[in-house]
Formats: C-alpha cells, structure tokens, sequence
C-alpha cells in the first residue's frame, strides 16, 4: 500500500514535468540546430547556423535592448519599490494590512488591461499630455507613446508589486534592534543603512530582483501595445519567429539562449545567497 | 519626516492606481475617441453586453483558471508530499525542474509548449490550453505546499503511524489537513496567474476556444475603443469586488 | 531548496488579503483539558466510546493523547478546513461548466480577417437573415494570418482573406478546399475582369472580395501637402520619428523598391538587399509599424504621416477633414483581398453561404461604403452614391491605377524577405 502510493505520488509528478517541461525543452533544444522549412516547420539539416545568424551584431543588440530594459525595469522598481516597502512596514499596525492589500489588488487584474491603461494616459491627447499643457509646460502634445519609455514605463507599472511584496516581508522581518544597536554604536543613518538594513533585507532584494528582471524579458505584449511593433524584446522576437516569419528553428536558438540566460542568473543568485549564509556563520 | 513617507507611499499608489481611474471614468464618456469629457453615457457597457463572443471568451478564461488551478493542485499537492516524504533517484533533479518551471519566463514555456503540441499534432484549443495553465500554475502549488510541509513536525506522521494508521490513513488524516491552507494558497495563486496569462495562451489556443486575454490584446492593439474602457472597469470592479469581499468574510473572526 | 523560501514568503503576502497567510484557514482550538484522559489504551469503557470513529492519530479529532493525570494543553485543528472557501468558488465551477455544456449548440462561423475589414453591421444583417453568429477574429499581415493557419492545419477558421499574393502560395500547398459556385447565385455580380487573374485561375479557390491602393496619408495641418508627393519624400529629414507604416512586409519593402526604381514583386536578391539598405536610412522617421488601425492612431493624433491603406484613409477623411491621401507620384501599390475557405474548416457550408451574402450587391456596396476600399462587384459599383464613386481615395482614377503595381507571388524568395523585415525591424 505504502510502495502504491509512493510510486504513484512520484510517477505523477514525474510524468508531467517530463512531458510537459522537459521533453518540449528538449525538442526546442533539437528544433534549434535544425533547419527552416518553408511549407512544414522544420527541415531535417543539421548545423550550428541558427546560433550563428544570432551573433548578427542586430540580433545582438535585441538581446542587449533587452537585457538592458529588463535591468532599468529592475533597478526602478527597486528605487521605487524600497522606499515603499520600508515606509509600508513602519506604518500604523492597524492599516498595514489595508495598505498591503491596495498593493496586491492589482494582481487580479489583468496585466492587459493595466497596460491600456497606461497607454491611454500616454496617448497623444492622453491625460499627461493634457495635464502639462494645461499647467503650461508644454504647447504641443509630447510625444510619449511608441517610445522606450513609454515601453519602460509599462514594465515598472505591471512588474512593481513584484518587487514590492518580498521587499516588504523581507523588512517586516528585520530585527529593528539591529538598527537600534548600530545607532548606539554611533552609526550614521547612511552607515546603519547600508551595513545593518541593506545586508539583512538582501533576500528580499534579490527575490523581487528576480520576480522582476525574467518576465521583464518576455513581456512582448507591452513591448507590443506602448512600443509600436519594433522588436525591442527577445519576446517580441521569439513570437515574431514563430507566429510571424515561421522560422521555428532560429526562434528555438533564441529560445535556448533566454534559457541559458536563465541559469545563469539563477546560479549567481544561488551563489549569492550561499555566500550570504556563509558570511552570516563566520559573523556569529 | 512621517508625512513625507506618508506623501511617497500616497504617490506609489497614486502611480499604481491613477490609470485605472482615468479608464473608469472614461468609460462613461461619451465621446468615441475617448479624447476629451462630453457627457456621461451607458453605452459602452450596453453594447459590451450585447457582444456575446466577449462573455464567452470571459466564461472560458474563468473555466479554464478554475479547472488549471484544480488540476494543478491535485497534481502539485501529491508531488509535494512525495517530494517531501520520500526518498527517492532522481528528487533533486525533479526539484531542479520545478524551479526551472517556476523562474522560467512565460515566452520560453510557451514556445516549448507550442512545439510539443505541433509534434504531437495534437489540435490546439481547450486541451492544449487547460494543460499549458495546469503546468505552470503546477510549481507554484508544489513549492507553496511543500514550504508548509517543511515548516511541520516530521514527528506528526512518525506518531500516527505509531498509533496505527497506515501511509494512506497518515496521509488523508494528517498530512492533508496539515497542508490544506498551503494547498488552497496554491489554488489561489494558480487561479490568479492563470486569469492574468497572457503569453501562453496567446501561443497554445485555437480559434474554437477563445480567451479573455486574447480578445482584449486585439481589442487593445486596434486602438482606443470606449469598450475597452467598459471592460476594463468591469473587470477591476470586479477584482476589488472579490478581493474586498474575502477580506470581509474571511477575516471576520 | 533556495526558491522555496522565497515563494514561501512571496505567497504568504500575496494570500494575506484572503486570511490565509495565517492558516486562519483551520479553526485553532486551545482548551485545557481536565477530565478526559483518553487515548490509544482506553483504560475507561465510556472513553472507548468517545473515540469510536475517531482514530487516534487524526487530526482534529479532538483527542488527547494519554495523559498521567497532568492537564494536557490541546491545541487541535477542529472541523479540519474551513469550509467558506469553497463557497465562493462552488458556485463559479458549477456555472461555468453549466455554460459549457449550453454552449456550443448554435450554429457559428468563424471568419479570420484584416481588422476592421468586415463592418459589424454586415455581420450583424447576415446573422439576423440566417441565424448564423459570426466570430470574427483579426489578424495584422499575411505572413501571421498564414503562419496560424498552419499552426491549426488548416482547421478553426472557416473563412480568411489573404492578399492575391498569398493565394497562390496557399492553393499550391493544399491549404485551401474548392469553393462550389453552384452555392454562389451572386457570383455573377463580380466584375470579369477582376477574375481569372493568374494567382487563381479560374477562381477555384477564391472569391474577390475587396480591392485597394496603398498609398501616403498626409495631416495637412501638420505637413505641407505639396511637401509629400513621392514615395522619396518619405525620407526627408522633416518626418523624424513621425512615420506610420503598415506593419507587412511587402508593402514597406514595395515602397522602397519603387522609389529605386524596380519592380515592386521583384525576386533580385541583390534588389532586395539595395531595398533594405535604404529602408535602413527611414528607420529613423519611423514612429510605429502599425496596420490594426491606421485611423484610429490618426484620428487620436498619434501619427501625423505615414503610409496606409486608402480604406483607412477614407475614414480618417470622414473625421479629420485636414487630411489628404497622396497617390505618390513613382505609382501606387494595387493589392486585391479574396475570400477563401480554409482546407479543413469546420463549416465550409456555412463559409459559402456568408460568401455569397458578401457578394449581394446591396451588401458589397455596404462594405465598400464602411471599409473605404473598392469592391469588385460590378452590381454594387451601380448602386454606389456618386460621391463615393467619384473620390478617388476610394476609386482612383485609371491614370493612377495605369501607373500602379500589382502585388503579385514571388515565391521562394519570401524567405529573403522575410530575413531582411526580422533585421530591419529588430534594428
């Protein structure tokens, strides 16, 4: 009975990932050396070139758009999001949970419909344009949409609770008697800031970092709505290679390359983490 | 000083929500670029209703996100009691592949996804889409689950089956109850991702079964249409309709 | 395990507006427990019936464990869960599947189209007249209307529109089924001599649908008309970042190709490569490849020039008098839609009788009419108003249409294409 269950448990779950995750990884993973087929999808000829055609200095650069986009989208919204949490976390007891769920509400909404939304304020004739030239700042509309901005706008808007919900527990946890010591130590508010608070709530940073930069890489559809169909992310290429141009096998190398990205990232964040503990051992 | 946190956390949500007041109240204008305020109107709401692919499109997402998030549960919490309580070749690597699947960005899953149903020839629609949401929203529940196990006396189980129960009465009786807040946490994630996918479902489903979210992205790239602006409302309307009610009745002691 | 402290917290947030963060989910019971000392060796008949039912390890059953005489504090989960959750999602599941099963009875057609190609109120008469709803789902250029239809091999879609160009392609690939004229009473209304053209000999496969130019729209409140006459004028520096241009390949790629002076179906590789280097240098004045809704960006200021289609243009014209339509003076791009049934879509009866609607007179002139575009049925170019026969947006005149270009396949050679549109729009 016992061994039924164990073995069913772990087929189950065994079974799915192996066809659902690891299997369509390893055809990408096949699909990506072989070659572009104009009426089919694949054509069976072996060879590297998919890899190659990526070192084209333009493809290149939409992967370094696009990095680069992702990491603004990041850093904002840890600029942003810090303050907030730790503001939020020093708040009145009574209203912090009323606060934390304005933060959440968002969530259930779709990110769709948030990103319309910030793009009819950016509109041409949109309430920010309006609003400046009403206080007289400006006499012609500006023009706000279909640009990077407008793009990293969109990111920061859609991805911040993100960032903000690990920053917040990470801070909510901190031992504020760490900070006070500090200060009887005669630490600055800078210097109690970065040795005591930073350190501590490293986690959190790194936890929002990540549930921010890796959607910030696929999120074609913004790129889409407020950036006016010019390739500026590796996700409006990868759907243009597979929706658009049919060019399966290229679009899987860029695929196996976002996966590559991937683990890298998540093994500098393991790292990260594994110093941290270690350096928290030699501190106690 | 508290003021000026006050006055920054008041601009953050401010930032967060100031889009979706301006859609709301646009959505009673009348005007039909939307551009400036004329009057104030019902129509939009009234000629949303009568767009039945729109209300069909919105009871597929929600039967989707209910059955993905369900499926997903079944699925995960199982695994995660095995993950958690047994060993076994191959634990690692099975861990290893839900990260993956929890960190890996949606476009990636997607592609992978669409390629396997293409070699599979299997027709996209319901199937392929209930399948895709069931494994992404499948980490979630697992890793929700197994933290809660984790943070458990191990001891729990060793007493029940000291007293007699055997590994199927230790698991309905004991584990189960344990995890069950961890489990409908999972469902709730799930549920929620899956409402909010996008990118997947833009890749995996077919013209039979049309979704919300693709409705609105080609309702969004045509352009501003006072529609939209209804439909967005009423889902936020909605969202905070649910979520306030929760607070309210589950939070009542 | 790394990530799972962070989810752990991450859910934890996320899941407090519902109570769950807490396990609030379980009624927690604390109770001093004084007079029951029960457990696994009842010693006591009457506590023996206490745990009938009740094993001893589970959960919530409210059963302490052996206790010498001290008093246990319990703390037990009771009830197990707590149940108001499943309220609020019982009635949801139920109706949802309620609605499944409902759904899916009537008849339906689903039509895969341009956007605003179709007027919601031809759609609207055609299901008021037959009962028949159609679905009408829009797609942005040939090459993703193509690429889905072979994603679903053929299936779903019982109607689609393709451009001439992609008739040819699409018919030797097998991807379409014969249309039965037999079915079609109106098919004589179509003009002769927009039939039988080479991409489809005979009309086996397709129906003509609409005809156009594609040509410069131009806010005269803006720019000078007289400043933007050609396709060349495009690349004047006054235009930076103000462009629209429609996001299809072959018509950005035509522009340039005219303004070199070759054919706009060339097959040259070295012509196309001399195409991309200049639509290089216009990258820089473009402000958006867009071809979902020309008039609307227009309309809502968003674009002040660009290239578009005359049937978005006509429209614009109707709201913003100020704007002109620019036959450009190297020719004009003629490019011709036609309806065509999908191999293996699941109504093709129901596609031909919606076809054959389109092609009432009264019906092809209403199209004409919303679309902007100018229809083939020579019925409907009888019943039009004057107004709309004579504006040459709409109906340009045999000069212009002399000097013009029709799209036509250029076979294998789309890859070459297709590889210079990916570099340019990735730049």
């Amino acid at each position: 009975m016992a061994n039924y269950f164990k073995t069913s448990v772990i087929l189950l779950l065994s079974f799915w990932l192996a066809v659902f995750v690891l299997v369509p990884n390893l055809l990408v993973l096949a699909a990506s050396f072989l070659g572009r087929d104009e009426s089919g999808f694949i054509n069976w000829s072996f060879g590297f070139d998919n890899y190659l055609r990526l070192f084209d200095p333009i493809y290149l650069r939409v992967f370094g758009h696009s990095l680069g986009l992702a990491l603004m989208t990041t850093l904002t919204c840890l600029g942003l999001g810090y303050p907030f949490a730790y503001f939020l976390a020093q708040f009145r007891t009574s209203l912090r949970p009323v606060l934390l769920t304005l933060v959440v509400v968002p969530f259930w909404t779709n990110s769709l419909v948030r990103t319309y939304a910030i793009r009819s304020l950016l509109a041409a004739k949109g309430l920010v344009n309006n609003a400046l030239i009403a206080i007289g700042l400006i006499d012609e509309p500006v023009r706000l949409l279909y640009t990077r901005s407008a793009v990293l706008i969109g990111m920061v808007y859609i991805l911040l609770p993100f960032m903000i919900l690990p920053l917040y527990s990470a801070i909510e946890k901190l031992d504020r008697r760490f900070v006070e010591a500090a200060a009887d130590l005669g630490a600055g508010r800078l210097r109690r800031f970065w040795h005591v608070t930073l350190p501590l709530t490293l986690p959190g940073v790194i936890a929002g970092s990540v549930l921010v930069f890796m959607p910030a890489l696929g999120l074609f559809y913004i790129a889409d709505v407020l950036g006016g169909s010019r390739n500026l992310l590796v996700g409006n290429f990868l759907k243009d290679q597979f929706l658009d141009a049919r060019d399966w096998p290229f679009g899987a190398a860029a695929s196996m390359v976002l996966i590559g990205l991937l683990f890298l990232f998540l093994s500098a964040y393991a790292y990260s983490l594994k110093r941290f503990a270690a350096k928290d051992d030699r501190q106690a | 000083m508290t003021k000026l946190k006050s006055t920054y956390l008041a601009l953050i949500f401010g930032f967060l929500y100031l889009p979706m007041a301006v859609l709301v109240l646009f959505s009673f204008n009348s005007s039909k670029y939307g551009l400036r305020w004329e009057s104030y109107t019902l129509e939009w709401y009234r000629s949303l209703a009568t767009d039945e692919t729109l209300v069909w499109a919105a009871f597929n997402t929600l039967l989707v996100a209910t059955l993905a998030a369900s499926l997903a549960c079944v699925v995960g919490t199982l695994g995660a009691i095995g993950i958690f309580r047994y060993r076994f070749k191959g634990r690692a690597v099975l861990q290893g592949l839900l990260s993956v699947t929890l960190m890996s960005p949606d476009i990636v899953m997607a592609v992978s996804l669409l390629v396997l149903f293409i070699a599979l020839h299997v027709k996209l629609g319901f199937l392929t889409l209930l399948l895709s949401h069931t494994t992404f929203c499948l980490p979630f529940v697992t890793m929700t689950v197994l933290s809660r196990l984790e943070g458990f006396d191990p001891h729990l189980i060793e007493a029940a089956e000291d007293l007699g129960a055997d590994e199927w009465q230790a698991m309905r009786q004991v584990v189960l109850p344990l995890a069950m807040p961890a489990i409908l946490a999972g469902w709730l994630l799930s549920f929620t991702i899956s409402l909010d996918d996008v990118v997947v479902s833009f890749f995996v489903t077919g013209p039979e079964f049309e979704v919300l979210p693709l409705k609105i992205y080609s309702m969004v790239r045509l352009g501003v249409k006072p529609e939209v602006n209804a439909l967005a409302s009423l889902m936020f309307a909605v969202s905070l309709l649910v979520v306030s009610s929760a607070q309210c009745l589950l939070q009542r002691k | 395990m790394f990530v799972a402290a962070e989810m752990r917290q991450f859910q934890q947030i996320f899941t407090r507006p519902f109570g769950l963060a807490k396990g609030s989910l379980c009624k927690r019971v604390e109770r001093e427990c004084k007079d029951r000392h029960t457990g696994m060796d009842c010693r006591y008949p009457e506590h023996r019936e206490v745990n009938l039912g009740h094993p001893p390890w589970r959960l919530g059953s409210g059963n302490p464990c052996r206790n010498d005489g001290q008093n246990l504090k319990l703390t037990t989960l009771t009830g197990g869960i707590d149940l108001r959750w499943f309220r609020l999602i019982a009635p949801l599941l139920i109706l949802s599947l309620c609605c499944t099963i409902v759904h899916g009875k009537e008849q339906e057609i689903r039509l895969f189209g341009w956007s605003d190609y179709l007027v919601q109120e031809v759609l609207d008469r055609f299901t008021l007249e037959t009962g028949i709803r159609v679905i009408y789902t829009t797609y942005e250029s040939n090459e993703s209307m193509y690429a889905k239809l072979k994603l679903l091999d053929g299936g779903g879609y019982d109607l689609a529109i393709p451009s001439t160009y992609f008739i040819d392609k699409m018919r030797k690939e097998g991807m379409l089924q014969p249309i039965d004229k037999d079915k079609l009473p109106h098919y004589k209304n179509l003009d002769p001599r927009q039939l039988d053209k080479p991409f489809d000999p005979g009309n086996h496969y397709s129906i003509p649908y609409l005809w156009g130019t594609t040509g410069i729209g131009v806010y005269t409140a803006k720019f000078e008309l007289r400043t933007i006459q050609t396709w060349a004028d495009l690349w004047k520096p006054m235009f930076l970042g103000r462009l629209l241009l429609p996001n299809d390949m072959r018509e950005v790629f035509h522009v340039a190709f005219r303004v070199l002076g070759f054919s706009g179906n060339t097959t040259d590789p070295a012509q196309i490569r001399s195409a991309y280097a200049l639509l290089k240098k216009l990258l820089p004045n473009v402000r958006l490849f867009n071809s979902d809704a020309a008039d609307v960006l227009f309309v809502t200021g968003e674009a002040d020039a660009g290239v578009i289609w005359n049937g978005a243009a006509h429209r614009i014209q109707r709201e913003e008098p100020a704007f002109r339509y620019v036959y450009p003076a190297e020719g004009v791009i003629i490019w011709m839609d036609s309806l065509v049934i999908p191999k293996n879509a699941p109504h093709a009866e129901l596609a031909h009788r919606l076809i054959d609607f389109l092609l009432r007179p009264d019906i092809a002139k209403l199209s004409s009419e919303k679309v902007g575009s100018a229809t083939p049925n020579a019925e409907a170019v009888k019943l039009l108003s004057p107004e709309l026969r004579n504006d040459t947006t709409v109906y340009p005149s045999d000069e212009v249409l002399a000097k013009g270009e029709y799209q036509t396949d250029i076979g294998a050679s789309i890859t070459i294409y297709t590889e210079y549109w990916e570099k340019l729009k990735a730049e």
